[in-house]
């Protein structure tokens, strides 16, 4: 049988493989317990562990909250593209896709969770739901559009997982577990699945963009008090910085997993997934090449501070320097030089250095709008995350990988083989 | 005579009362003596009675008496007692609190920032109330101007809007208030006000400095706490100016408003056009902090 010769090489794969995994969840688990010790201090202490105060009331981690909802948003709408749109080419990275937008938006919510002066009435924002409130509003969708995520990520792996509810591993009975017991494999469950994909998928793309992101930018472009934030493009470059950083983030995820697991790396879709995630950037600098201009040309006092703090101050080498020169200069030279445009590591370089340079474009959101101060003689802000912000962030993210790391072994995220060789 | 009464210590409720009937007029006398119907007066005054306490409609109570009191006053009166039970605008009835800050009066001296914390007991690094600084003009034209900030009590505020569990909301007479029982601590009004209003309460103390700083919570919104400790109300969550609601409610003015050495604060209702502060917010001299914001604060300056 088909399934048996395919999986008796790849148990040796796997043994070969078992030290250096093991390594990986070690290290994970040791950042994820070092980070552990500074969100206890921070659950146990309180706010003051932060450098943020009530003139800069939101830091790193909100900073870090929308650079995940964002690699959730841009990773779901990337699987749209194969789900809704039939771009079969990208169809490996499907259900990684749709995985890692759901551990994304759990790192996310964890993010919002230790910024929480009170953590424990989280509840609240439903209960007490306010609807004229845009935050409100996201805790809702979030909510949905995991529980969407989630239901469409079971789909795209029901008939793995049936295929897998036979066998004895730990793997076989969690499938077995998930399918049920009656769940056949055929034409019409085939193209009922396919239906469904297709439908949820359709869904979830004006949810991602509308709800999820777009909403996220909302809250900050609704801010009036903050002129930087308070512009009608604002939420829109939230959206086309999710699809740069969530391409950015599977293409690395991607290469970086075929390499550790010495598996074929299908070399025309890496080369196509960084043209298309350099164009994202494209639009993306274009988009806010025209904030900018808009925001100067005004000539309004408080917009042109912001603008000013974030390219002309103390902060400004977050902009200059990470925004600008590491994750876009960097990034577009690399896809675009003949000698690196076809090279693996090259492009593995630039979907990093973009990664990066969208957490500097989160930083710079969120901190020099508020280090501005609203008042002429008004205290201006100071902020640089303390280094249990920056420990309680390493923990949360390593948290995220343990989750992706952890449901990869468990559920079958992977494609076990082909379609065209379980057909034959 | 009276002194034996009191001794004998058998006087009940209705002896005292019998005794203070005798000093007093016979209401029913009194208004026989008075051109108009007594029956219609009794009756408007028992009604009256119940619509204060909640037992019956104002509406019905204008409806009920409408054509007696035409008859009995005619026009004149009678109408401008039709005319009140035809308004529906009800929300302009009650107090709507404002203050006015003379800029010209204020000295710059602090008074009001250290008399809100000491009422307030606020922790280190808020401050409901502070005086901005600023010089201005070029040497040897220089002036030193002050701005005393308050919170607005924004007639639309931009806190409410934003909070996510209604824990910050709008009195009907106006002031802002935040239920610190159900505020998260999410900080996005700190981010929202464009006044700088709002404060997060990190839990600091002025213990160190200030032996039993911690033993009581200022009594906010009316609310006892008692004790302040970690993990308590209201740390955690975000505090701002509230005309200090807990003197208002018994009859006091704000802190702010009573400490003011050169009395360049008013406090009133602006619903009531013969206020103090009404007339002042009329002044050509008067003006509202960011008004193209649309907030539409309720704390006027005079400069």
């Amino acid at each position: 049988m088909a399934t048996t010769a395919v999986a008796a090489p790849k148990v040796k794969v796997k043994e070969k493989q078992s030290k250096r995994f093991k390594l990986w969840i070690g290290f994970l688990l040791l950042l994820f317990f070092a980070g552990g010790y500074f969100i206890v201090e921070r659950l146990v202490q309180g706010l003051p562990v932060t450098n943020l105060s009530s003139i800069t009331p939101w830091g790193a981690w909100i900073a870090f909250y929308i650079f995940f909802v964002g690699l959730s948003a841009g990773s779901f709408l990337l699987s749209t593209l194969i789900y809704v749109f039939g771009m079969m080419e990208y169809e490996r990275i499907g259900r990684m896709a749709l995985f890692t937008a759901i551990v994304c938006m759990i790192v996310a919510l964890t993010f919002v969770l230790m910024d929480l002066g009170r953590p424990e009435r989280m509840l609240n924002a439903i209960i007490y739901w306010n609807v004229t409130s845009p935050l409100a509003w996201e805790v809702h969708f979030y909510l949905v559009y995991i529980a969407l995520l989630t239901t469409e990520l079971y789909i795209a792996m029901r008939e793995d997982l049936v295929r897998l509810a036979g066998t004895p591993s730990l793997k076989g009975k969690i499938a077995k577990w998930l399918t049920f017991k009656n769940s056949p494999i055929n034409e019409s469950t085939k193209k009922r699945d396919h239906k469904w994909m297709k439908i949820l998928g359709t869904i979830g793309i004006p949810l991602a963009i509308l709800g999820v992101h777009g909403g996220t930018g909302t809250i900050f472009a609704v801010v009036q008090a903050r002129p930087s934030w308070n512009t009608g493009l604002f939420p829109v470059i939230f959206v086309v910085s999710a699809m740069v950083s969530g391409t950015a983030l599977l293409l690395a995820m991607y290469i970086i997993k075929k390499k550790a697991t010495r598996q074929k790396i299908d070399h025309g879709m890496v080369v196509s997934l960084a043209k298309m995630m350099v164009a994202f950037l494209f639009i993306d600098l274009g988009l806010q090449f025209y904030e900018y201009l808009v925001g100067v040309y005004g000539l309004e006092h408080h917009h042109l501070e912001g603008l000013g703090t974030m390219m002309g101050s103390a902060y400004s080498w977050s902009f200059w320097g990470v925004q600008m020169f590491l994750g876009a200069a960097i990034p577009t030279f690399l896809v675009f030089y003949k000698k690196t445009s076809k090279n693996v590591n090259a492009l593995l370089t630039a979907a990093i250095l973009i990664v990066i340079g969208i957490i500097g474009v989160s930083f710079n959101i969120v901190v020099p709008a508020q280090i501005v101060p609203l008042f002429e003689g008004f205290p201006a802000g100071d902020y640089f995350p303390t280094f249990n912000e920056w420990m309680v962030s390493i923990g949360i993210a390593a948290m995220g990988l343990l989750i992706y790391t952890f449901g990869e072994q468990l559920l079958p995220i992977e494609e076990i083989q082909s379609p065209e060789k379980s057909e034959g | 005579m009276l002194s034996n009464m009191l001794g004998s210590k058998n006087m009940t409720e209705k002896d005292w009362n019998n005794l203070l009937d005798t000093a007093l007029p016979d209401v029913e006398k009194e208004m026989e003596a008075s051109p108009f119907d007594t029956k219609l007066s009794f009756n408007m005054a028992d009604d009256a009675r119940k619509v204060i306490n909640g037992k019956l409609n104002i509406k019905d109570f204008h409806k009920k008496y409408h054509s007696k009191l035409m008859r009995e006053f005619g026009e004149e009166v009678g109408q401008d007692f039709a005319s009140g039970a035809d308004d529906d605008s009800t929300a302009t009835d009650g107090v709507k609190w404002g203050m006015v800050i003379d800029l010209r009066k204020c000295v710059g001296c602090d008074t009001c920032t250290v008399s809100c914390k000491a009422e307030n007991r606020t922790p280190p690094g808020i401050s409901y109330n502070v005086v901005l600084e600023q010089e201005i003009g070029d040497f040897p034209n220089v002036a030193k101007v002050n701005l005393p900030r308050p919170c607005m009590q924004c007639e639309k505020p931009s806190c409410v809007q934003v909070c996510p569990t209604r824990a910050t909301f709008k009195l009907d007479n106006g002031i802002v208030t935040i239920d610190n029982d159900r505020c998260i601590g999410c900080r996005y009004c700190i981010v929202a006000c464009p006044y700088g209003a709002r404060s997060f309460d990190f839990g600091e103390s002025y213990e160190d400095e200030m032996l039993g700083y911690n033993d009581v919570t200022s009594p906010e919104y009316g609310i006892e706490r008692g004790e302040r400790k970690p993990g308590k109300t209201p740390i955690g969550t975000v505090r701002k100016c509230n005309f200090c609601l807990h003197r208002l409610e018994r009859g006091e003015e704000p802190a702010c408003v009573e400490t003011c050495v050169g009395d360049a604060r008013f406090f009133g209702d602006l619903n009531d056009p013969n206020s103090t502060v009404s007339k002042l917010s009329k002044s050509p001299r008067a003006f509202r902090l960011k008004s193209d914001l649309g907030n539409g604060p309720n704390v006027i300056y005079l400069k």
